[in-house]
């Protein structure tokens, strides 16, 4: 049996029909048609399919929909401001060569966004453990951890 | 020489897909949706080698579900990987199989109507398996008496019999060994043994299948090549290839694991045009890394030198064992020869090695095809030569390297060419005096629980597979430019891009021959109707033979323009030059001195289109006779705990020789990349089987088979990247490859410096802290 949930997403309340089974990453991505968020294993493993709930970088791929009824939900597809400007964050890893494949991109950077969110000035060791639960196989992440932190309180001072 | 001022080439720019890879618009396989699409999922084998008996799908289908098993495919045999001439390939794979030779090989598959649908379908075929004996150690595969895996395969069209579990060898003898072993005054010989690394690209393989009306077949996939993957598809399914539309579409990494055809491309492509209805197959992370892994190696290696340093011989055996199908283990082969004969000079030298079959998943191409296995073992070789010599092993290194005006032939035996521009001794020379090598490397080791050590090594890559003889490989590319009414210029590639910035590079390459401004310079979509024959993303070749074709029709299509020009302009073609003028966005086409006589590109070619002229257009195919080693060489810095084992790289001096930089972060990147996946190559991956069932011990679970996370690594001050001050003169604008370079020494400069550190040398990897551990108990010091 569906049921009804209610999510802001990206600021635009959507109500939506879920059967108690169904994840949130499917709902995003299959229903709303947001597929920044992606499949990278689906236990887990990876943090590709982060979004933002509530403001907390949490993984699609384990959370039921059902569970967060009446939640706000944040995308990748939702950094940008209004009129299209780019989060600095988004800029900084542009600027900082931080994007090779690409897939791990939006959840690094809901991730890195919550830590700047959190901790405007982390160092380089607290940006590397806040982000340790995102991989990426193509960058290092040398260029990421450089992206983070120029775009923190720390890196324009 | 003077270098040319390049307003492009070697300028930092946001990579044109960038925006969209940050904003979360840009597609993927994993994303596209098509209206009407099932949804597939693959039955696989539970047992590492069994028959199938019966397999009953009624149940399933009952669902509703569309099954197939291997009696609704083409019954033959393929190889997924075709880039060698078709006489030459061995092939043993097909669709669905009955005989399954490894854990998660695929027997059946279903698609329905969802994914869930599809996975209570598969759980409801019934299959009765006779269990056949297995093996997992090569050396036990290749002992008379061992069950075969394959009894014939083909090779090209003939059938062939598979002899003790071999599937191809290969030996090359260069010179005398046996004289060159007499002529040794020091004779070394050692065993070295390297992983069955996962690649754990991000984004799964994956497919999405359309039918179409004429009864054809539109294809997205994972794939570093689309022509390979239409022209494959064509043959298992008699389509013809105008009937076969394989779409370009971004990959989420690959470093090999997609240079074949994916194994679930043919079964999507099945199941779609039984079901006359799009297919979508994603694999499960545990279903990928049942797919495919990195070749292991064992490699014995027997050197002969003199006491002045210079090398006399060598004799490499190597063992590989590929898992349960044979990928293209007849060029690997060549391949790890190459590598090794190219990286020092020996007047004698023999090669044997052999490929050898086991029921584990099969291993394929991944950044490096060899390479990393063959330069671990001798780079780590020659630091125990200079060990020996007493020798610091730079100049060991230096006194016998292959470089400038010499032959090599890293591709193997049939791909032999001349070095043109060779970095070596600059980034051996710069690099150690930048990281204080002679201090740091001859300090006393003092005790303590933290012990330091620093370790070089160097290594390369080809860019491309390309000589002046035609060979056993297929190596072209072939683009198509043409330039828009309003002076922009839009090109099309089959060359894919796998994260690194080849098509950024590409975009350069048309901006700088053009002069027009890199904004104006568009990569369009592209597919296997729209393009000309690329032969795949691999080998270190996308810069250097894609961008050398599209330097070359580039060129033709700037021929055109000036023609056009030269006839608006009323001077010859050749009394005309061309730059750029970023103020208007515009190339400019003028005659020298003579003010008046100018007219932008965009000008030129509206001319054109108002007067019927015509498009200015070009299209061609190059290829490349030279495949330029990229070279590379790591100074790597560790602290090895001795209480716990565990081996902490904590600084890494990377110098390249990449010719000409073209994308200057890009290539960075790339470096970093590379040093990451090659610190996990020598610490931590690799994937390993219960021998009682032939599973991955791991379970196909990312956390269970481990990498390096971001807190593993370095600081990012501590990681210093250098290019050397070369110039290719047969790569566009001077520029090689770097992909694969990057990676290849990293495994050996970290084994040297945890020598350095505990004077325990390890001769396989990964290096575990239970090994360090063993090792250090076990007292077996200083080479022993
Ligand atoms: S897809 Fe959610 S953690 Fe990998
Ligand atoms: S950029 Fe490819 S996985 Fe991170």
């Amino acid at each position: 049996m569906k049921k009804q949930i209610t999510l802001t997403v990206n600021g635009v309340k959507r109500e939506l029909f879920v059967s108690p089974n169904e994840l949130l990453l499917n709902v995003l991505r299959d229903q709303l048609g947001l597929t920044g968020a992606k499949y990278g294993c689906g236990i887990g493993e990876c943090g590709s399919c982060t979004v933002l709930l509530d403001g907390e970088p949490s993984l699609a791929c384990l959370t039921l929909a059902i569970a967060v009824d009446g939640s706000e939900v944040t995308t990748i597809e939702g950094l940008q401001s209004r009129d299209g400007k780019l989060h600095p964050l988004q800029d900084s890893f542009l600027e900082h060569g931080a994007v090779q494949c690409g897939f791990c991109t939006p959840g690094m950077i809901l991730t890195g966004k919550v830590l700047l969110d959190e901790n405007p000035r982390p160092t380089e060791e607290e940006i590397r453990a806040y982000i340790r639960g995102n991989l990426c196989r193509c960058t290092g992440y040398t260029q990421i951890v450089q992206a983070i932190q120029d775009a923190s309180v720390k890196g324009k001072a | 020489m003077e270098k040319p001022q390049y307003h492009a080439i070697g300028k930092k720019s946001i990579r044109k897909d960038g925006v969209a890879k940050v904003t979360g618009q840009e597609i993927y396989t994993t994303d596209i949706v098509l209206p009407r699409m099932l949804h597939a999922r693959v039955l696989r084998s539970s047992f590492p080698h069994a028959s199938i008996k019966s397999i009953d799908t009624r149940e399933a289908e009952k669902l509703g579900a569309l099954c197939i098993t291997s009696k609704d495919v083409p019954d033959l045999k393929y190889a997924e990987r075709i880039v060698t001439i078709p006489s030459k390939t061995f092939k043993d794979r097909q669709v669905l199989t009955n005989t399954p030779r490894h854990v998660g090989e695929a027997i059946a598959a279903v698609a329905a109507e969802t994914e869930e649908l599809a996975e209570q379908a598969i759980g409801l075929i019934r299959v009765e398996y006779e269990k056949l004996q297995a093996v997992f150690d090569p050396f036990e595969a290749m002992k008379e008496g061992t069950p075969l895996l394959h009894h014939t395969i083909l090779f090209g069209q003939e059938e062939i019999q598979v002899m003790n579990n071999i599937a191809a060898s290969r030996e090359i003898v260069e010179g005398d060994i046996k004289k060159g072993f007499n002529e040794a005054e020091i004779i070394l010989e050692e065993t070295f043994e390297t992983g069955r690394v996962y690649h754990a690209q991000m984004e799964p393989k994956s497919v999405v299948c359309q039918p179409e009306a004429d009864g054809g077949i539109t294809v997205w996939t994972t794939t570093q090549t689309i022509h390979n993957v239409r022209q494959l598809l064509g043959e298992i399914f008699r389509i013809p290839l105008s009937k076969v539309n394989v779409k370009k579409i971004a990959l989420g990494g690959s470093f090999g694991s997609s240079i074949q055809m994916n194994s679930v491309v043919p079964i999507g492509v099945a199941l779609a045009l039984k079901a006359r209805r799009p297919v979508k197959l994603i694999l499960t992370r545990e279903e990928d890394m049942h797919d495919h892994c990195k070749y292991p190696s064992w490699i014995r290696l027997k050197l002969g030198v003199q006491k002045d340093g210079k090398l006399t011989a060598g004799h490499m055996r190597v063992v590989v064992d590929i898992g349960a199908h044979n990928t293209q283990a007849y060029p690997l082969l060549g391949c790890m020869a190459g590598w090794w004969v190219s990286l020092y000079k020996l007047p004698h030298l023999k090669f044997e090695g052999q490929a050898v079959y086991t029921n584990k998943v099969p291993a394929c191409a991944m950044q490096g095809f060899g390479n990393p296995q063959v330069t671990f073992a001798v780079e780590s070789m020659i630091d125990m030569v200079a060990e020996m010599l007493e020798m610091d092993p730079i100049d060991l290194r230096l006194k016998n390297y292959v470089g400038l005006g010499e032959t090599f032939w890293g591709q193997g035996p049939t791909v032999k060419s001349i070095i043109r521009s060779c970095g070596v001794e600059e980034m051996l020379r710069k690099g150690a005096e930048l990281v204080g090598w002679k201090e740091k490397f001859n300090s006393e080791k003092t005790g303590g629980i933290i012990r330091r050590g620093i370790g070089v090594a160097r290594g390369f890559h080809t860019s491309g597979a390309g000589a002046p003889m035609a060979g056993e490989v297929i190596d072209y590319s072939g683009s198509i430019v043409k330039i828009n009414e309003d002076g922009s210029v839009d090109f099309l590639t089959a060359l894919m891009d796998l994260g690194g910035g080849t098509l950024d590079a590409l975009a350069k390459i048309v901006a700088e021959e053009m002069k027009v401004p890199l904004d104006k310079v568009g990569i369009s979509p592209a597919d296997t109707r729209s393009t000309v024959y690329d032969v795949c993303t691999h080998a270190t070749r996308g810069i250097y033979c894609g961008g050398g074709a599209l330097h070359k029709v580039t060129g033709q299509a700037k021929a055109k323009l000036l023609e056009f020009a030269s006839k608006i302009l009323q001077v010859p073609p050749q009394a005309l030059k061309i730059e750029v003028d970023e103020e208007a966005g515009q190339g400019m086409v003028y005659v020298e001195g003579v003010p008046g006589k100018r007219i932008s590109v965009g000008e030129v070619a509206k001319t054109a289109q108002i007067n019927n002229w015509g498009t200015i257009a070009a299209v061609d195919s190059l290829r490349q006779v030279s495949c330029p080693p990229c070279f590379m060489a790591y100074f790597i810095e560790v602290e090895v705990n001795t209480e716990t084992g565990v081996i902490k790289p904590t600084r890494a001096l990377a110098y390249a020789d990449v010719g000409q930089v073209v994308n200057p972060d890009l290539a960075r990147g790339q470096l970093f990349g590379g040093l990451y996946r090659g610190l996990g190559y020598a610490l931590l991956e690799d994937t390993q089987y219960d021998e009682e069932s032939g599973e991955l011990t791991s379970g196909g679970w990312m956390t269970d088979f481990k990498m390096l996370t971001a807190n593993d690594l370095p600081e990012m001050d501590n990681i210093e990247v250098h290019f050397t001050d070369t110039y290719e003169p047969t790569g566009p604008f001077g520029a090689k490859g770097i992909g694969e370079a990057a990676l290849n020494p990293v495994a050996a400069a970290l084994a040297n410096a945890v020598y350095n550190a505990i004077g325990v040398r390890f001769r396989k990897i990964p290096i575990t802290p239970e090994d360090v551990l063993g090792a250090l108990r076990g007292e077996k010091k200083r080479n022993g």
